[in-house]
């Protein structure tokens, strides 16, 4: 199928171009429509949204390369990208991207944001534009609490979408790489970034914002790609007086300065035309007196009517949070037992199922090998059960949680996870949810935050900060979501900071010591691996080109680990900023 | 001078640390006090300081914890450059001099004196004159400062970036004020 399609675009392509330039809107086969997002993963050699598919198991039916093969893999051939300087408080930009891949032709994003499409045809890569949107490094880098980062591209008709850390949408045309229109969405003089990829449906960007260390209120905002104006923009921390404003009982305007950001690119579900994604931690992070209360829509899921961005659910994971517990994570949508799921695998340890019609508890189970800081999940109501709805100020395992009175403690999960941002993926065979897991404790120390003092544009607003004496590890953990329970741990000697990728009977993930690997799907054992040289922090991916199939990965130490975290993994001190897309075939 | 509340055990090493032998080092890095370029100085803190003092000195919280205050410090340039090259053991302050715990130049201590991990070392090394540069920049342009203002963002920034907008309705504010 895809050969058949690649032959009819390329023919197809001169007079596209021509037509567009003409028009001035979209049209042609070649055009990612509508339809195509909706089918995007019968597109078997194609990936074509960020997570592959609306239901973000990023699972690719592609087998030419399987278990009985996969020890043959090696390198086909690598491209340096750029984006590795530094910019605000950051000494070097790093690659988070997916690769997006369409008749053969991949598109990647570096730190900064700049889009490069590479010709893949031929078995080899060859650059054909880099799109450079001038990022304010400064302006951004200064208030990106976790590094200089991007996470993709989406496509829509003939165009390109991506963001800038500077907070912009930006419109590049797909075949001259030309920059067609552009948007500033998020503003970073109030401390707000983007870094994830947007989320195409219906003709709208979805954007979500990062900036919950330096007291924004979260929001997640659609912007019309036919208009080039803002849909809808909704705030992941209520009004003073709307629904929810009740679950921040303090007397200082906390919601003001609440957090939620909302910086991972969220899944959607056709069925209900429901936008499903999650929300980042309260402001400030460790200090919860400040804001008693549960502080919605904090550390949740939420449900978005797609076309008007009203929250149809939401289900919180840690009421008033004092660790960092960012419920961010994408949501995998399965449908399993008559059920119809989403998966989250949050920050705080612990994988959640919810029913994705309306947001009700399915069933949780904590994936982490140390887990501290509740006693557990009540398996009826999916709270923490040390939750105690009579308190404002949360303390659940009271001598682990960080406050006011317990200002130097240590929590497990660490404030890193659990499981951050990197992209679990299931297997819809195998029914196994596979997570990258970061196999963490670290120690969190308090300091109380003033109203009317300690929030300054710009400034950290965190309540405190996070060490790290503790070795921090990491592991690949298997979820049978048939019956919720742990199917698997494959450990690893350092976090799992980059995704994962899922096949028939493979798994693929890349560490931050730069060694790649390929896991059986069912036993999660080693069948293939390969050191790249560079810190791995981006997920892997699959496509076809020639009819052959090929993974692909960006290789270039991104995030926030080798600046904040590093005390815990010390040897990856030798890890030199990198910036290279490297891919495998048989 | 860094992190004000950093690893608690590192903490308390480091605390006798400062009592025992803070007094009697007679530091080796205190000699490296010739006067230096300030606009190098500049330079020199951005790459190596601002990453968590950010661009005004004034630290504060975040992700790797809270810098301390170059703008309140009490610290005078002897004390500062010995902070730069030596660390602070037990903080997060790394120590910039190349061999700060090999010849006991640092409280006279060598590195098997050091406990394991007190003392962080820096991602760059520093040589003493670019240590001296960063301290005559911080008492000159930093240390004793109020809030931070448009004039010193453009100073350090330039004008390339709109990462002075927030500072923009004080332009009219001239010159930092001690």
């Amino acid at each position: 199928m895809d050969r058949n399609r690649s032959r009819l675009f390329g023919g197809c392509a001169l007079g596209l171009v021509l037509a567009l330039g003409l028009m001035g809107k979209p049209a042609g086969a070649q055009d990612v429509t509508d339809q195509r997002l909706l089918n995007a993963d019968q597109e078997e050699g194609n990936w074509i949204l960020h997570h592959k598919d609306y239901s973000a198991q990023r699972f690719s039916t592609l087998n030419q390369i399987n278990a009985g093969n996969v020890k043959d893999l090696r390198v086909a051939w690598t491209l340096q990208l750029g984006g590795v300087e530094g910019g605000g408080i950051w000494s070097h930009g790093g690659l988070e991207g997916t690769p997006l891949a369409e008749n053969g032709f991949l598109y990647v994003t570096d730190g900064w944001g700049s889009l490069y499409k590479i010709d893949t045809h031929g078995g080899q890569g060859v650059l054909m534009w880099k799109m450079d949107p001038k990022t304010d490094h400064d302006w951004a880098g200064a208030i990106a609490c976790c590094g200089v980062d991007n996470r993709g591209a989406a496509f829509w008709h003939n165009l390109v979408v991506t963001h800038t850390l500077d907070g912009r949408l930006i419109a590049t045309d797909k075949e001259t790489g030309k920059i067609v229109w552009q948007r500033q969405v998020a503003n970073p003089d109030k401390g707000e970034v983007v870094t994830g990829a947007p989320l195409i449906v219906h003709d709208m960007a979805i954007t979500g914002v990062a900036g919950a260390e330096y007291g924004i209120r979260g929001w997640i905002a659609a912007t019309d790609l036919n208009t080039h104006q803002e849909l809808w923009r909704t705030y992941t921390i209520p009004a003073k007086g709307e629904p929810g404003s009740e679950t921040w009982k303090d007397d200082h305007d906390a919601l003001a300065t609440g957090g939620g950001s909302t910086w991972v690119t969220g899944s959607y579900d056709p069925a209900t035309d429901t936008i499903v994604w999650g929300v980042g931690n309260p402001g400030p992070d460790w200090d919860n007196a400040y804001r008693p209360g549960d502080n919605l829509y904090t550390d949740s899921t939420l449900g978005l009517d797609a076309k008007t961005g009203h929250i149809k659910w939401h289900f919180q994971h840690t009421p008033n949070d004092s660790f960092d517990y960012d419920s961010v994570a994408e949501n995998v949508l399965v449908d399993v037992n008559g059920q119809k799921l989403a998966l989250e695998a949050d920050r705080n340890g612990v994988g959640y199922a919810v029913d994705r019609t309306n947001g009700k508890f399915v069933w949780a189970l904590p994936f982490v090998k140390q887990f501290t800081w509740t006693k557990g999940i009540d398996p009826t109501t999916g709270r923490p059960v040390d939750y105690d709805p009579s308190k404002g100020v949360q303390t659940y395992v009271a001598s682990v949680t960080p406050s006011r009175t317990n200002k130097v403690t240590t929590i497990c999960p660490g404030n890193m996870g659990g499981k951050n941002w990197p992209p679990t993926a299931y297997n819809p065979t195998l029914h196994l949810w596979y997570i990258p897991v970061i196999e963490s404790c670290n120690r969190i120390t308090v300091e109380e935050t003033i109203p009317g003092k300690s929030f300054k544009p710009r400034e950290g607003f965190t309540g405190g900060g996070p060490s790290d004496p503790i070795r921090i590890t990491g592991s690949v953990t298997a979820i049978d979501v048939t019956t919720g329970k742990m199917a698997g741990k494959a450990e690893t000697p350092y976090p799992m900071l980059g995704g994962l990728l899922a096949t028939p009977d493979l798994v693929f993930a890349g560490q931050p010591d730069g060694k790649v690997m390929a896991l059986d799907a069912k036993s999660l054992a080693t069948l293939w691996e390969f050191n790249t040289g560079g810190g791995v922090s981006a997920p892997p991916m699959t496509f076809t080109v020639d009819g052959k199939q090929y993974i692909a990965l960006l290789v270039g130490q991104g995030g926030a680990w080798d600046k904040w975290f590093i005390d815990s993994t010390p040897d990856l001190k030798r890890i030199a900023p990198s910036s290279t897309l490297y891919v495998f075939r048989l | 001078m860094h992190f004000a509340k950093p690893l608690a055990e590192r903490a308390a090493l480091a605390l006798g640390f400062f009592l025992a032998l803070s007094i009697s080092a007679g530091l080796v890095v205190r000699a490296q006090t010739a006067p230096s370029d300030v606009a190098a100085g500049q330079k020199l803190f951005r790459a190596n300081c601002a990453g968590c003092h950010k661009w005004h000195g004034g630290g504060g919280g975040s992700y790797g914890g809270d810098a301390l205050s170059l703008r309140k410090t009490k610290l005078d340039r002897a004390a500062i450059i010995e902070t730069i090259g030596c660390g602070r053991p037990g903080t997060g302050m790394p120590y910039h001099l190349r061999d700060a715990y090999e010849n006991g130049a640092c409280y006279g201590l060598k590195e098997n004196d050091v406990a394991n991990g007190m003392a962080l070392a820096a991602n760059n090394f520093l040589r003493p004159t670019e240590i001296a540069a960063i301290a005559d920049y911080v008492i000159a342009n930093v240390k004793g400062r109020g809030e931070p203002n448009y004039a010193e963002c453009v100073a350090f920034f330039g004008t390339g970036s709109r990462v002075c907008n927030i500072y923009g309705d004080q332009r009219t504010a001239g010159a930092a004020t001690k």
